[in-house]
């Protein structure tokens, strides 16, 4: 597939979003110094199990459904959560491809991304309607919440739409334009938002993993 | 009219003791504790925030996503499901309401679109009354947390504030006062323990094949030092008694500190880290004193965390082994030291309860199981066991606020069903906080079982050898 487009519509895809890349992994940067300049918490007592696999298991949860009480009994909300962020890789990727690598976009390539963007515009919706009518989630949820996860299901339904016009060989459309529009929106706002939760989930993970793999809970074989 | 012979006898072989040690500080303690939040006292708060902020507080309070996953992990939740503030993300979003409102960026320009809000008076009453009252820092929710947001190190960090501006409930305060004040949180008095102890010492000896039995107090170069929970001298010497006759009976050398015996760490509940390292610090120069190889903790769940996991991160360190008599138990009936009739307790069902801080937070997870399999034929796990386990409700010091005590009580439901549904008559566990919780909610929701500890199993089931 070719990516022949105007001069405009490449200076967003191309150097308006190498700006907007750069300023998101400095502020990113910045989140992550001030977390570690934060004291971590010590672990000196004699370990009866190991921090490091600790670590790795903790971080590895994420592939492992049966490894939580919460996924485990909750399979169905697991492979949405799944689908839904195989969908933001391949829609982050696809941000990408279309202008530096655009013979990667294969009609085949740019179906299966398509075919993840759908079902995440769906998850999205049932999501926005969990947080709406789960009183539970709602009364945990602030307007933050309820933006980032619109934003994310109007942003799929989007992509959905510029990934079928591009299939019909339309690299330049309205939809392509507005696409990269959010996604120069995004690139901007997550550092600011929960969505940049993914920078946090690293550290959250391995010093969970760290503490609970130390005494021995975690991964009890590496004892 | 008192014997003169025995009269005699007590003047003349038994020399005149020694006036008892003032132990605990020299000084006499009051913490301030404020009926309301003060402007003064929230100003503090503001002032000690930062200070509680370290790597793994920061990130709990920055990495919630409000998935809402832990909902159904906490035992206040599932037990008190129509009361939805007592999610857990909803509990600790009353304490990161506020750090946003200092440290979130979108926070600083629209606070209310991330739910930021200003410390005041309500929030600061909506986080006392959560963050005391309605969670026991059992981690559970932790452990079904994707993003592994450790809620019991964040509400620890925002007791220790509210602490620190004298926001505390009066009775857990009162028992770490004591504590600080007399070397033991029910301030008992170095010759009353004393006496206690001897007094369990000669009911040992009294026990058939048991005539040798001894409970050596402050013995130089005992393998083991043994600490209590001062709720044995008090209320249950049997626990202390049954102790000491495993012990004895397998040959371990150990020793009682007359001093220091105290294993309760109640600052682990409230927060104060100078509080909880002093504590510490006591029992670690006992070890020293007394030149023991372990410093041993007996069945107490905090109490055991706090000296096997906490105190070393206290102190910089400890040249000593540390165990408890769990893990010890273990041992001795792996190393056939123990030699146990499982026949004597073959009427009974038994289930166990795992506690909080000895397994999701301690790492004791199999030791228990060794111990009672060893012990009885009928053994039934509860549906949730091991990391996995519910909290009984009598975790964080629950049990030392009454003000949420109606609250605690409806929190063990969960609990209270689960061992409903194993049939057992017996709620084995290794805690104290839990023996006094489980017997509790077995009353409210008319369970008949009985509550006891390992040491308790152990002691009807020895074979006594010579």
């Amino acid at each position: 597939m070719e990516n022949k487009v105007s001069y405009a519509l490449y200076v967003l895809q191309e150097p308006v979003q190498y700006i907007a890349l750069t300023f998101m992994a400095l502020m990113y940067a910045i989140k992550i110094y001030q977390l570690m300049k934060k004291p971590g918490p010590p672990e000196k007592a004699e370990l009866k199990g190991d921090r490091y696999a600790g670590a790795l298991h903790s971080l590895a949860n994420v592939l492992r459904p049966w490894g939580m009480e919460s996924t485990r009994s909750h399979p169905y909300f697991y492979v949405e959560f799944l689908i839904f962020h195989i969908a933001v890789a391949l829609t982050i990727g696809s941000t990408f491809f279309i202008p530096l690598t655009p013979w990667l976009m294969t009609p085949l390539v740019s179906k299966v991304i398509m075919v993840f963007m759908g079902l995440a515009f769906l998850i999205g919706l049932r999501r926005i309607y969990r947080r709406i009518t789960v009183p539970e989630i709602r009364i945990i949820s602030s307007p933050d919440d309820f933006f980032a996860i619109t934003l994310m299901t109007v942003f799929f339904a989007v992509g959905f739409v510029t990934m079928w016009l591009w299939i019909q060989g339309k690299p330049e459309t309205g939809w392509m334009w507005l696409f990269f529009l959010m996604v120069t929106f995004f690139l901007i706002y997550v550092p600011f938002s929960k969505i940049s939760h993914y920078v946090l989930y690293p550290f959250g993970r391995v010093m969970y993993g760290q503490v609970f793999g130390g005494r021995g809970i975690l991964n009890r074989n590496a004892r | 009219m008192p014997d003169p012979v025995e009269t005699s006898k007590i003047q003349t072989s038994e020399p005149e003791p020694a006036a008892p040690e003032k132990l605990g500080t020299q000084e006499n303690r009051k913490w301030p504790v404020l009926a309301e939040f003060t402007p003064e006292a929230l100003a503090k708060m503001e002032k000690v925030l930062p200070s509680k902020l370290n790597r793994i507080v920061q990130t709990s309070l920055a990495g919630c996503i409000h998935c809402g996953m832990c909902t159904e992990a906490c035992h206040y939740t599932q037990s008190i499901p129509e009361d939805k503030t007592l999610v857990p993300a909803y509990k600790a979003d009353r304490f990161r309401k506020w750090y946003k409102y200092r440290y979130d960026w979108m926070a600083k320009a629209f606070p209310s679109f991330v739910g930021a809000k200003p410390l005041s008076k309500d929030l600061a009453d909506e986080m006392y009354d959560k963050l005391w009252g309605g969670c026991t820092m059992c981690r559970r929710c932790t452990f079904n947390c994707p993003m592994g947001v450790d809620y019991g190190m964040m509400v620890r960090a925002a007791r220790g504030i509210m602490c620190e501006a004298g926001r505390v409930p009066q009775n857990l305060q009162d028992t770490v006062d004591a504590h600080y004040n007399h070397g033991n949180n029910m301030a008992v008095p170095q010759d009353e323990f004393i006496e206690t102890i001897e007094w369990i010492e000669e009911e040992l000896q009294s026990e058939e094949g048991c005539e040798h039995f001894t409970i050596p107090l402050d013995k130089k170069g005992a393998q083991y030092l043994l600490t209590l929970n001062p709720r044995e001298p008090k209320y249950y010497p049997m626990t202390i008694q049954s102790t000491a006759k495993v012990l004895n009976a397998a040959g371990v050398s150990f020793t009682i500190s007359s001093r220091y015996w105290d294993m309760t760490n109640y600052a682990m509940f409230n927060g104060m880290d100078g509080d909880a390292k002093l504590f510490a610090k006591w029992l670690f120069d006992e070890v020293d004193r007394l030149g023991c190889e372990y410093l041993m903790s007996g069945e107490c769940g905090h109490g055991y965390r706090g000296i096997r996991w906490e105190m070393s991160n206290w102190l910089g360190g400890v040249p000593f082994k540390i165990t408890s008599s769990m893990e010890l138990f273990a041992d001795l009936i792996q190393t056939n030291r123990l030699k146990l009739d499982k026949s004597v307790h073959d009427n009974k069902i038994f289930t166990y309860h795992d506690s909080c801080n000895i397994a999701r937070s301690g790492g004791v997870l199999e030791e228990p199981r060794v111990v009672i399999r060893a012990a009885v034929n009928n053994f039934v796990e509860m549906p949730h066991n091991r990391e996995q386990s519910y909290c009984c409700g009598g975790g964080g010091g629950a049990l030392a606020m009454p003000e949420f005590a109606k609250r605690r009580i409806a929190s063990g439901k969960i609990k209270a069903d689960e061992i409903k549904a194993t049939g057992a008559n017996v709620v084995l566990q290794s805690c104290h906080n839990c023996t006094d919780m489980l017997k509790e909610i077995c009353e409210h929701y008319g369970i008949h079982a009985k509550v006891m500890n390992l040491a308790e199993l152990l002691d009807p089931a020895l074979v006594l050898t010579d």
